[in-house]
C-alpha cells in the first residue's frame, strides 16, 4: 500500500470512529425526585446501558412543576422528558405540548397498552392519543392499628368493610381522655382533599362531572359526623395526608386513610401492629373505587430527540416490576412483583389499584378540583349543608365543562 | 445631549444622569409591572399565554367576575380585620414597649435587643413555630390553657373557622411589634428631656404629659409607622402559607393570599391580577397618608 492509500484508509477509519464515538445525544429530564430517588437512579442505569445517550436530570419542586414547565415551554427552554402529575397531563396535552406516543408504542416490543391498568391508562390518554407512560402508581386504603382493635374488642382480622362499619369502628376506637381519635384522613382545601374525597363519590356512582348526588351528600355528611362527633380531629380540615398519618403512627389515631408512600416512615415510627384493608364501600356489594396517584413520564412535543427520549421512558417502563421494592410505588401495569416488601399490605394496595380511577382528565382540572374542595370545606365548617354545597360545586364545574 | 458629554469634562449634567438612573429604575421595576398588571387584569390570561402580549381582551369581565364571587365579601372583611387588628395591636404594643425602653434600667439594651428577634426571623420560620404553638391536638397554647384551667376544652386555633383568622393575626402582631418599637423609639429619643421636666415643674401628671407632649410630638412618626404597618400587613403572605392556607373554607383568607391562589393554583392569572390592582389602589391611598405625615415632619 502506498502512502496515499494509507492516508485515505486512515481518513476513512477516522470518519468511522467519528460516527461510532459521536457526541452523545443529550436529553434533559425534569423530575420531582431528589438525587438517589427514582429518576436519578434510573437515568444512571440507562446511561450505563446506552453510552450514546446522556441524560441531564434536574429537580423541580412538585408544587412548581406546572409553572416551571409552562414557563420553560414559553421560553423555548423546556426539557425533552419530564414527570407530570396525573391530572395535569390533560392540561399540557390539550395544548399540543406533549408528544403523542401512539406510533412509538405500536412499534415497541416492550410497551403494550393492554397491560396498563385502566386508571393509569386513562391518566395518560387524551382525545384518542397517549401522551405519557405511567412511572408507577399509588392509591389509598385504610390502615388500622391492630393492637387498638383488640383492646377495643374489635376483630383485627375483620376490619370495617362498609361505611357504617367504619363509623361504628371509629366510634368504638375513639378515646378522648387519652387523645385518641378513631380515624384520621385529609379534607384539606388542596388537591389532597380532592384525592381523598372523589373515591367515596365514585363508589356511589357519581364523579367529578356528576357531583350533586345523594351519594356525594352522604359522603360529606359522614365526614361531617366524623369531625363533629370528635371521631376525627378538627385539624383534618387543614392537614394533609402525611401529617394525618403522622398522628396514626404516634398512636393518636386508630385508623388512617392514606397510601403506600407512608410505609417506610410507618415501619420506623409505629410501635404497634399496623395492617391495611381496602377502602370501605357504601354498603355491601357496592361498586369499589379508589384514588389514583403518582405521575407519568412524558415527552415534550418540542424535543429534538424524540426517538432517544422514547427509548428512555420505555426503559423506565420495562422496570415496572421493581418500583414497589426499590422506590415505594405500586406498579401501574400487570407485572409480577417477586418477594414484595410488606407482602400483606402490598396485596391490599395491589388489589385496590384495580379500582383506582383517574381524576379528570380535564385540561382545567385545577378549577374543578377547587370547586370540590370548596364544597368539602363549606360543608364541614357548617357554612352550608351538603346538598346545597354540592349544588354550588356542580354549577361551578358545569361552567368549566361547557 | 451635550450636557452628558460635559459630565466627564466639567461635571455639568451629572445630576441629570443620576436622575435618569433613578427614573429608569422606577420605570423598569415599578411603572412597568404596575401597568402590566393593569393590562393583565383586563385580559384572559393563563399559564401558557403569560409570555405573549397577544391575549384575548375581556374588558372589565374579570372585575365583574371577582366582585360576583360569593367568597369576595368574606375575604374583603377578613382583609379589613386582618389589617385593622394587626396594625392597631402592633402599634399599641410597640409604642408601649418603646416608652418602656426609654426608661433607664439595668439590662435595658439587652432586653430591647431580644425583642428584635421577631424582626430578624423569616416569616416562614415564624409561621412554623406558631403552627406548633397553635396546633389543635398537641399545641403548646392548648396545653397551657388546659393545664392552668383557663380553658376546659381544646380550641382548634387553626381549623376552627371562628378562630383561624385571629390566630394568624396573633402571629402577625408578634412579628410586627419590633418594627413598630424600633421606629417609635427613635422618635421618642428625639423629644428633649427638658420639655418633660418643664411640664413636670408646672405640675403636669404623667398622663397629661403623654397626651400633651409625647403624642403631638410623635405625630409624624405615628403616621409613618401606621402607613408602613398597613403596607407590610397587606404584604403578609408567608404566615398564611404556613398556618392556615387561608382556610378552612376561606375563613382566614385575605386578598393577598387569594390573589396568589387564583393566579398560581387555579391559573386564573387575569382574575388574580384584578385583586392586585384593587390592592394597589388601596396602597396608593395609604402611601398618600404616609407622604403627608412625613411632609409634616419637615414643616415641624
Amino acid at each position: 500500500m502506498n502512502m496515499k492509500g494509507l492516508i485515505l484508509a486512515g481518513a476513512a477509519w477516522g470518519a468511522l470512529t467519528a460516527t461510532a464515538f459521536a457526541e452523545p445525544v443529550e436529553l434533559d429530564l425534569w423530575t420531582i425526585d431528589d438525587p438517589g430517588e427514582y429518576h436519578y437512579v434510573m437515568a444512571e442505569e440507562f446511561m450505563a446501558a446506552h453510552p450514546e445517550i446522556r441524560i441531564n436530570v434536574r429537580t423541580v419542586q412538585f408544587d412548581d412543576m406546572v409553572n416551571d414547565l409552562a414557563r420553560g415551554i414559553a421560553a423555548g427552554d423546556a426539557p425533552d422528558i419530564t414527570y407530570i402529575d396525573n391530572p395535569e397531563v390533560a392540561l399540557f396535552a390539550s395544548r399540543g405540548m406533549l408528544l403523542d406516543l401512539t406510533p412509538y408504542i405500536e412499534a415497541s416490543d416492550i410497551v403494550n397498552t393492554e397491560d396498563i391498568y385502566p386508571g393509569p391508562l386513562a391518566s395518560v390518554s387524551y382525545d384518542g392519543g397517549i401522551y405519557g407512560l405511567p412511572r408507577g402508581a399509588n392509591t389509598i386504603a385504610l390502615y388500622y392499628n391492630a393492637d387498638m382493635f383488640r383492646e377495643a374488642g374489635l376483630d383485627p382480622d375483620n376490619p370495617p368493610k362498609t361505611w357504617d362499619e367504619l363509623y361504628e369502628a371509629a366510634k368504638v376506637l375513639t378515646r378522648p381522655e387519652e387523645n385518641i381519635y378513631g380515624l384520621a384522613f385529609s379534607a384539606q382545601a388542596s388537591e389532597e382533599g380532592t384525592f381523598q374525597f372523589l373515591p367515596w363519590v365514585q363508589m356511589t356512582g357519581g364523579d367529578y362531572d356528576n357531583i350533586a348526588t345523594e351519594g356525594a351528600a352522604r359522603t360529606l355528611e359522614l365526614w361531617k359526623s366524623f369531625i363533629g362527633e370528635g371521631l376525627a380531629s378538627p385539624d383534618t380540615l387543614i392537614r394533609g395526608q402525611w401529617d394525618s398519618t403522622g398522628t396514626f403512627n404516634t398512636g393518636s389515631a386508630a385508623m388512617v386513610i392514606s397510601g403506600p408512600w407512608e410505609l417506610p416512615r410507618m415501619s420506623k415510627e409505629a410501635d404497634f401492629e399496623f395492617r391495611a384493608t381496602l377502602l370501605p364501600v357504601p354498603e355491601e356489594g357496592a361498586e369499589r373505587a379508589s384514588a389514583l396517584g403518582e405521575g407519568d413520564n412524558v415527552i415534550l412535543a418540542s424535543s429534538d430527540n424524540p426517538d432517544e427520549a422514547f427509548k428512555f421512558i420505555e426503559f423506565l417502563y420495562a422496570d415496572m416490576d421493581r418500583v414497589w421494592n426499590d422506590f415505594g410505588y405500586l406498579p401501574a401495569s400487570e407485572v409480577e412483583v417477586t418477594d414484595p416488601k410488606f407482602p400483606e399490605i402490598y396485596a391490599v394496595f395491589a388489589e385496590s389499584m384495580k379500582y383506582a380511577r383517574n381524576r379528570g382528565p380535564h385540561p382545567e382540572w385545577p378549577k374543578i378540583s377547587k370547586a370540590l374542595q370548596t364544597a368539602i370545606q363549606t360543608t364541614l365548617t357548617g357554612q352550608a349543608d351538603a346538598a346545597e354545597a354540592l349544588t354550588q360545586a356542580q354549577s361551578a364545574i358545569d361552567r368549566v365543562l361547557q | 445631549m451635550s450636557r452628558f458629554k460635559n459630565t466627564f469634562s466639567d461635571g455639568v449634567g451629572f445630576d441629570t444622569i443620576l436622575v435618569m438612573i433613578a427614573l429608569g429604575y422606577l420605570v423598569l421595576f415599578s411603572a412597568f409591572p404596575l401597568v402590566y398588571n393593569i393590562v393583565m387584569s383586563m385580559q384572559e390570561v393563563d399559564l401558557f399565554s403569560l409570555a405573549s402580549f397577544d391575549r384575548p381582551f375581556v374588558g372589565l369581565d374579570n372585575y365583574r367576575d371577582v366582585l360576583g364571587r360569593p367568597e369576595t365579601m368574606q375575604i374583603f372583611f377578613n382583609t379589613v380585620k386582618f389589617v385593622g387588628f394587626s396594625v392597631a395591636a402592633q402599634l399599641a404594643i410597640g409604642f408601649g414597649l418603646a416608652m418602656f425602653f426609654q426608661l433607664d434600667f439595668p439590662g435595658n439594651t439587652w432586653l430591647r435587643g431580644l425583642f428584635l428577634a421577631g424582626w430578624i426571623m423569616p416569616a416562614i420560620v415564624v409561621g412554623g413555630v406558631w403552627s406548633w404553638i397553635l396546633a389543635g391536638d398537641f399545641g403548646v397554647l392548648n396545653h397551657i390553657l388546659l393545664a392552668t384551667g383557663l380553658g376546659d376544652e381544646k380550641i382548634f386555633w387553626l381549623s376552627d373557622p371562628e378562630f383561624a383568622l385571629y390566630s394568624v393575626i396573633l402571629a402577625n402582631i408578634w412579628l410586627g411589634v419590633p418594627f413598630n418599637m424600633i421606629l417609635l423609639s427613635v422618635g421618642l429619643s428625639g423629644i428633649s428631656e427638658d420639655v418633660y421636666e418643664a411640664a413636670q415643674m408646672d405640675g403636669a401628671t404623667r398622663i397629661q404629659r403623654f397626651f400633651t407632649i409625647t403624642l403631638p410630638l410623635m405625630r409624624a412618626q405615628l403616621g409613618a409607622v401606621i402607613s408602613l404597618g398597613v403596607i407590610f400587613t397587606l404584604q403578609q403572605f408567608d404566615l398564611f402559607a404556613s398556618l392556615t392556607q387561608g382556610g378552612p373554607s376561606n375563613a382566614s383568607n385575605v386578598f393577598q393570599y387569594w390573589s396568589w391562589q387564583l393566579s398560581f393554583q387555579n391559573y386564573e392569572i387575569g382574575v388574580g391580577s384584578v385583586i392586585s390592582v384593587l390592592m394597589i389602589l388601596f396602597v396608593v391611598l395609604v402611601a398618600a397618608v404616609y407622604v403627608r405625615s412625613t411632609r409634616h415632619e419637615h414643616v415641624a
